[in-house]
């Protein structure tokens, strides 16, 4: 009989190896004759990046199958709640152009019925007549009340979070609740068997850890996928130019609103992010090197930190941490028994927070289809790969969409439109929807990362002409939008706001945190 | 103590209602009152019995949520296990009111009731000052339950012409082996009722009281059903 799957080797924590521990003990069975084993080998000298801090809504499915409590995430990790992007300046830089990008899809998922509606009201935001969530998140309101079960919402969300505190949680949790053993050392070397499949990791202290599948969430070293197995990175750096960030954490008034939703802000070659935590906020300059100075860069983000945060005395006394990175993909995921998780599996920009979301949808798809036995290992690699290269060239496309409808004038934004560093799909499909709103039709796959709504967010957003009615009869009606209205009262009247919620869920939560330690 | 006002906008613009169910807002109640309009949806939840006053002039028709003083057994994990609940919870803290000349009626809300003053409840009146959806829907359960309970006393008088109100002792032996005894209700008088001639029933049907009289009588099938909760309750489910 073939050799069966049961030894599980991490290589890297952070919050990619810490998801996928956590994830794949949770799922195991424990009265298999063999349960799986998952050991994470995490190395006490490399540091974590940290830098993404929003989530999508999956995290609630994921959090919830790793059997963490909705109150104890939120309270471990200084997390509020993400309810979508705000997109200011994107389209011209005047002080009113902004469009929200909310979790929540359009009332109407029929594409044609719902923009039939929609040409009746030249004049409203779109976001702002198509889900009632556009005033929530401009009242800062939580999507959630505190009675509801765990990660039910009224609205679709996510979360902003401290992800150095996420990764602690999930570690903590991983090795006391579910398991999962922890080996903190130095892996030196990949030991390779005459299949070419990793036999086992070499460590400087603990010696030789052996597995049937080793997960390389070595962050950007891939020291498996790309030191071992030399899998080329695809560069994208001439689709989506930024290459560097500065970031910059700024403290908040405790009795301060907290935002619903990540702000993200244009600049003259790139953006800048804003996301608000229950005690800070995270505010950084995301930018090309090809067009903006770092100093440059500095200046910008300083003069974003004196308007946006006026509490903070002295935006120049703020040393923000330089980051630098390449947006692109390895060119397979998946060799033989390795598996890339994270960061070492790619990365592109912050925009939209895609980093932890590929994370989720990796372990999703891993245990969906789990390999039972070694042999037949490379036939899962094959899917895995093919998926994930079509979910990953998704993802530069929408991306790019957002730069790719701007009437800004600078020249990097001049540039972001030249059709030659349009990927053929999406210049395709932008033509295509001067007749048709983009629609399921356009996204063809099971669990597309980003849905037709997505896409009717940013395009409508960023005022891309709404197609003239078409020759073939479709719905709509005048009313459709009634009941968006109707239900924003009722949830503005009803959901408390993002700091009320969770100064109570402190404060509810700490007797209980006490009882159990006594 | 109660301390009950008129609602205003001027007054109460920034006014939240906590709408969760728990003990700590004032649901740990053994039974709430339930008018007869408002029977055929109770009984599908609770049991109907009938309490006479303290004058023992009149009879009041009472939904059941517990087995004793104080006792809800439909509040299970933070919420309340039920399709739906009568009316005169459904409308707390707020009363109906007259104006001081009597004429007309008004929404009155009790600002002592622990509902009031949270920053996480419901809002009452946009920022605009227009009543949300949620006092939409109170005023209406208002104007429901005033409306049931004009015509309860006919229901009642009813009730009392062909005496079809019997007293109820119900003795209940718990799984724990603890015997509980329900008394000082009454339910209505199966046989009395069965024995009304068809004039009587004709009469009855046509003033709208035979309906709500056996949707009293089916809702004692609920009887049973607060045992089991109760049951439940003690093995600490």
């Amino acid at each position: 009989m073939d050799q069966a799957v049961t030894r599980i080797v991490i290589v890297g924590g952070g919050t990619a190896g810490w998801l996928a521990a956590c994830r794949i003990a949770a799922a195991a069975d424990p009265g298999a004759a063999t349960p799986l084993s998952v050991t994470l080998i995490e190395s006490p000298e490399v540091a974590t990046i940290g830098v993404g801090e929003g989530t999508w809504p999956t995290m609630r499915g994921t959090l919830e199958q790793i059997g963490i409590k909705e109150g104890e995430f939120l309270r471990a990790c200084d997390a509020s709640f993400k309810q979508g992007s705000r997109f200011d300046g994107w389209r011209t830089g005047a002080p009113d152009d902004w469009y929200l990008h909310p979790f929540t899809a359009p009332v109407e998922s029929d594409a044609r019925t719902l923009i039939n509606s929609w040409r009746d009201h030249p004049d409203a935001r779109f976001a702002d007549v198509v889900t009632a969530q556009a005033r929530v998140c401009a009242r800062h309101l939580a999507p959630r009340q505190r009675a509801m079960p765990d990660y039910a919402g009224a609205l679709n969300y996510g979360y902003h979070l401290d992800a150095g505190k996420f990764a602690a949680l999930l570690a903590r949790h991983g090795v006391e609740r579910l398991g999962v053993r922890h080996v903190r050392d130095h892996v030196v070397a990949a030991e390779m068997a005459e299949d070419g499949a990793i036999a086992a990791v070499s460590t400087r202290e603990a010696g030789t850890i052996s597995g049937d599948l080793f997960v390389d969430c070595t962050g950007h070293a891939a020291l498996l996928i790309g030191g071992q197995f030399g899998v080329p990175f695809l560069d994208r750096s001439d689709v989506l130019f930024n290459d560097r960030a500065l970031a910059v954490q700024v403290p908040v008034a405790a009795d301060s609103q907290i935002a619903s939703q990540t702000n993200a802000t244009a600049h003259s070659a790139g953006w800048l992010w804003d996301i608000g935590l229950p005690s800070r906020r995270g505010i950084g300059c995301v930018y090309s090197s090809r067009h903006l100075s770092d100093d440059a860069a500095a200046a910008t983000l300083q003069a974003y930190v004196a308007l946006a945060a006026p509490e903070v005395v002295d935006a120049r006394s703020l040393t923000p941490r330089a980051l630098s990175f390449r947006s692109g993909f390895r060119e397979r995921f998946w060799v033989r028994n390795c598996l890339a998780i994270g960061l070492s599996a790619g990365f592109l920009e912050p925009l939209e927070a895609s980093a932890i979301v590929l994370v989720e949808l990796s372990l999703d798809a891993l245990l969906e289809q789990f390999p039972a036995t070694v042999g037949a290992l490379d036939i899962h690699a094959q899917r895995f790969n093919d998926l994930f290269r079509y979910r990953w060239d998704r993802i530069v496309e929408f991306l790019k969409l957002h730069y790719a409808l701007s009437a800004r004038q600078e020249p990097y934004w001049r540039e972001h439109r030249d059709p030659a560093s349009l990927p053929s799909r999406l210049e395709t499909l932008m033509t295509l929807w001067r007749e048709h709103p983009p629609s399921r039709r356009d996204f063809p796959q099971m669990d597309e990362v980003f849905p037709a709504a997505s896409y009717q967010y940013v395009l409508y957003g960023m005022g891309f002409p709404v197609p003239e009615a078409s020759l073939i009869r479709s719905g709509g009606t005048a009313s459709l939008f009634d009941q968006v209205a109707q239900r924003g009262r009722a949830l503005v009247a009803s959901l408390p706001g993002n700091r009320t919620y969770l100064t109570a869920l402190a404060a509810a939560e700490r007797p209980l945190a006490m009882e159990q330690a006594s | 103590m109660s301390n009950h006002a008129v609602l205003t906008v001027e007054e109460h613009r920034e006014l939240r209602v906590r709408t969760e169910r728990a003990e700590a807002f004032g649901d740990g109640v053994m039974c709430c009152i339930a008018m007869p309009d408002e029977f055929r949806r109770v009984q599908e939840d609770y049991p109907i019995l009938f309490r006479l006053n303290a004058e023992r002039d009149s009879f009041t028709a009472l939904a059941m949520f517990g087995l004793q003083e104080g006792e809800n057994l439909y509040l299970v994990d933070g919420r309340w296990d039920a399709r739906s609940r009568p009316l005169a919870m459904e409308i707390q803290p707020f009363l109906i009111g007259t104006t001081s000349d009597g004429a007309a009626k008004q929404v009155h809300v009790d600002l002592a009731s622990p509902r009031i003053g949270d920053a996480e409840g419901v809002r009452v009146f946009d920022e605009d000052g227009r009543p949300t959806p949620y006092l939409e829907r109170i005023v209406d359960q208002l104007g429901a339950l005033d409306s049931g309970y004009q015509a309860s006393g006919d229901f009642f008088a009813a009730l009392r012409r062909h005496e079809l109100l019997e007293p109820l002792t119900l003795d209940v032996t718990l799984d724990d082996g603890s015997s509980n005894r329900l008394v000082g209700f009454h339910v209505i008088d199966e046989e009395r009722l069965r024995a009304l001639d068809p004039a009587e029933l004709g009469e009855l049907h046509q003033e709208g009281h035979l309906l709500p009289m056996f949707m009293a009588l089916a809702s004692l099938g609920k009887l049973g059903a607060l045992v089991d909760r109760k049951n439940w309750q003690l093995r600490g489910g």
